[in-house]
């Protein structure tokens, strides 16, 4: 099963090494906003879960997106 | 004929349309002046007569092409965002080969608005010809 890293590293191209919760879109060049929603569509699909439209658009960093995951397992 | 309409509300997990086509000599040679494809595989009856495959083979490409069709005239249709997709070649698809085009909803978004679609093209003899994934934004 794929984890949050791997999709990270595969729909947002971020190195492996370099994943971290303070990553923001200025810090990664191919996080732009299709790239973004085929993220979080990618995650929806290996997590079988849902984002809200309010979540979407309110994730700054790739740790918000990561809570959200998280707190959808529990 | 006119593209389907559907809103992203309209959409759900296991949808499906299909359509049939075929590729005639006249669209292969038409794609190949598009495309600037001229192999000899696609063009050269002599040379692909003397290949594994026996006879001209239609462009990769040009059968992919109706994946564009589907998401754009059938699923979701008019709203279509066409984002991605992925192909695999698995049998080599021969002028006059009738084709039928499966696509059925794998996965909808309704935070992204993305729609994930498995699309299968098949020879009406049975073989799978092509077998990818169309990732679509519903506008």
């Amino acid at each position: 099963m794929k984890t949050f890293e791997h999709i990270a590293e595969e729909m947002l191209h971020i190195p492996k090494e370099k994943i971290g919760d303070d990553l923001t879109p200025k810090d990664v060049p191919d996080w732009d906003s299709m790239n973004y929603l085929l993220f979080i569509a990618e995650l929806e699909r290996a997590f079988k879960m849902s984002f809200s439209m309010d979540e979407v658009m309110n994730a700054k960093s790739l740790g918000d997106v990561r809570k959200i995951v998280e707190a959808r397992k529990k | 004929m006119k593209p389907a309409d559907l809103k992203l509300e309209d959409i759900k997990v296991g949808d499906s349309a299909s359509f049939e086509r075929s590729f005639s000599e006249a669209d292969v040679v038409t794609f190949a002046t598009l495309s600037g494809d001229t192999n000899p595989l696609h063009t050269d009856e002599t040379y692909a007569q003397a290949t594994k495959f026996g006879r001209r083979i239609v462009h990769g490409m040009l059968v992919g092409s109706l994946v564009s069709r589907f998401v754009g005239m059938h699923i979701p249709g008019k709203r279509c965002l066409f984002l991605s997709e992925s192909l695999s070649f698995k049998h080599p698809v021969f002028i006059g080969d009738a084709l039928v085009v499966t696509g059925t909803v794998e996965s909808v978004s309704r935070a992204t608005r993305i729609v994930r679609i498995t699309i299968t093209i098949h020879k009406k003899t049975g073989e799978e010809a092509v077998h990818g994934i169309a990732e679509v934004q519903v506008l």
